[in-house]
Formats: structure tokens, C-alpha cells, sequence
């Protein structure tokens, strides 16, 4: 290894390995997939419960805003608009697409926990449903919680990036695969929220 | 569809667009099946799942431009998401099977 590492010096060719595809980026594709079984648990859980008779009321399915929680997905699927073009700027070597891009996206991403956090105040205030209520409610508040923390972790990142960006009067080429790594995490939250809007919101039914 | 990319691995920003209208009328689709499931019936449950998978594909494969990167890529990334639909449809089922167990 030592041999390796005098032949090849850090910063150079010695960053892409054998595989051709950048070390951090291998990493984040691997935490990423690894990701699948963190959320596959939680969702797995709540089908477990959402509709098992007997539990205490509400049920999740008995207390969702579908209008409202459309809406936070589409915030959502816009998000990753905005992020994609952050990065096409970055590409492009365009610093002042990018702050706005990115902006914009930490924007909509913030939009989106505002949303979560209206959404689960008007659950336990108005509905009573609460984190003990049930296994129900619990598998939901701990699912769709644990998404929104991944989604408030992006908008810190997303803001690092914003900020870093201002500071430094642009990011440079070394930083392009940090806004790519960002980007890829974003759009990884996304499409687990479109599992979730699917599984969680529009297909879970209470018990007759 | 060649002229919406500037060259082999990169879409342009207008190809973006055009796929987030895909998303959001995809979306759209997907909120009016849901009110329309007594109209619909049954058939509600297989199409929500296949827009939703459609709209999972779109965001991998151009948003984290997953198609225009290395197959080792693919296969690491849908390595995890095969082996979480594997484990989690064998704990939804021994619990199913538990369950139907309990009720005779």
C-alpha cells in the first residue's frame, strides 16, 4: 500500500482508485443505498400497523390533509429542479446561477419542514394523535420524522454551500463534486418521499 | 431527444424543466386517483404504485444523472434498494403469516 500511495500522490489520479469513479462520490452512492434499509424499516413498520384493528384512535389514514400534503410533495419534487440546475451551473462554471439555485433550493427545502411541523402540530392539537398514541402513530411520526430531519440536514448543507459560496466570491472547480455529493443526497430525500407520499399517504387505510 | 442534452452525459436545464412538469403532472395523476378510488375501484392500488416507481426512476436515472454514470454505480445503488425490497417483504410476510395463524 505504501508503494501505492509514493506512486500516486493525493490530489491526483490516486483519488479515482481502480473503478474510475471518484472516492467520495462511490462513498455517497454506497450510504445512499445503504439508506434504503434505514427508511425500509421504519415503512415497513408502519404497514405493519397502519390498518391492524384494535388500536387506539386516530389512526394516521383517519387524520392525513391529502391537499395539503400534495402540495409539500410537490415543494419537494421542485427541490430537486432547483438542485439540478445548481449543479448544471456549477458545471458551467456559472457562480451566480449556482447561489441562487442553491438558495432556492434550501428555500423550498425549509418550505417543505415548515410544512412537516404545521402537519404534526395540527395532528396532536386538533386529532389527539399523538407520538404514544399508538404503534400507528408512532410508526408515522418517527417514519416521516426521521425523512424530515434527512430534509433539514440538506438545507444545512445546502445553506454551507450558499455560505461558502458568498464568502469565497464563488466555489472552485474543487468544490464542484461537493455540490454533486449534495445534490445526490437531495435527490435521494426525494424519492424517498415519493415512497412515502404513495405508501404512507394515499394507499394506508384505517381499520373498518 | 439528442438535442436536449449538450452532449453524452449531460441534459441541459430545459430537460430538467421538462421532466419536473413530467413529475409534477405524474403528481397530479396520482392525488386524483386517490379521490377517485370508488370510481376506480381496486386497479387504484397497482397504478399508484406504478407512477410512483415511474417517478423514482426519473429522479434516479436524470436528476442523479444515475443513467449517464458507471454500471458499477447501478449496481451498487440498486443492490441496496433489492435487498431492502427482499428483507421487508419477508418481514411482511412471516407477520402476515403469524397473523392469519392468531385468527384461527
Amino acid at each position: 500500500m505504501a508503494d501505492v500511495a509514493q506512486a500516486v500522490p493525493a490530489g491526483t489520479h490516486g483519488e479515482h482508485e481502480s473503478t474510475g469513479i471518484e472516492h467520495r462520490k462511490l462513498g455517497m452512492w454506497v450510504f445512499l443505498s445503504s439508506e434504503f434499509l434505514f427508511f425500509g424499516a421504519f415503512i415497513t413498520t408502519y404497514l405493519l400497523f397502519a390498518s391492524r384493528p384494535g388500536l387506539a384512535r386516530p389512526y394516521p389514514a383517519e387524520v392525513y390533509d391529502i391537499p395539503f400534503t400534495s402540495v409539500s410533495s410537490f415543494v419537494l419534487l421542485m427541490s430537486s429542479l432547483t438542485m439540478v440546475l445548481a449543479h448544471n451551473a456549477i458545471e458551467r462554471n456559472d457562480q451566480s446561477g449556482t447561489r441562487t439555485w442553491l438558495l432556492a433550493t434550501a428555500m423550498l427545502g425549509s418550505i417543505f419542514i415548515g410544512g412537516q411541523v404545521f402537519e404534526f402540530t395540527a395532528f396532536v392539537t386538533e386529532y389527539g394523535m399523538k407520538l404514544t398514541t399508538s404503534p400507528a402513530a408512532s410508526a408515522f411520526f418517527v417514519l416521516t420524522g426521521f425523512h424530515g430531519l434527512h430534509v433539514l440536514v440538506g438545507v444545512l448543507m445546502l445553506f454551507s454551500l450558499y455560505g461558502m459560496s458568498r464568502r469565497m466570491g464563488g466555489l472552485s472547480p474543487k468544490h464542484h463534486l461537493n455540490v454533486e455529493l449534495v445534490g445526490l443526497y437531495w435527490h435521494f430525500v426525494d424519492i424517498i418521499w415519493i415512497v412515502i407520499f404513495t405508501v404512507v399517504y394515499l394507499l394506508s387505510k384505517p381499520p373498518l | 431527444m439528442a438535442s436536449d442534452t449538450t452532449h453524452a452525459t449531460h441534459p441541459t436545464p430545459l430537460l430538467y424543466v421538462k421532466i419536473a412538469v413530467l413529475l409534477a403532472i405524474l403528481t397530479g395523476i396520482e392525488v386524483a386517483l386517490f379521490y377517485l378510488e370508488e370510481t376506480v375501484g381496486p386497479l387504484v392500488i397497482p397504478f399508484l404504485i406504478v407512477l410512483a416507481f415511474l417517478k423514482f426512476v426519473i429522479v434516479i436515472g436524470y436528476y442523479m444523472h444515475l443513467r449517464y454514470e458507471k454500471p458499477l454505480l447501478s449496481r451498487f445503488f440498486s443492490a441496496g434498494f433489492v435487498l431492502a425490497i427482499l428483507v421487508y417483504a419477508v418481514v411482511l410476510g412471516t407477520f402476515g403469516v403469524l397473523a392469519i395463524r392468531a385468527a384461527t
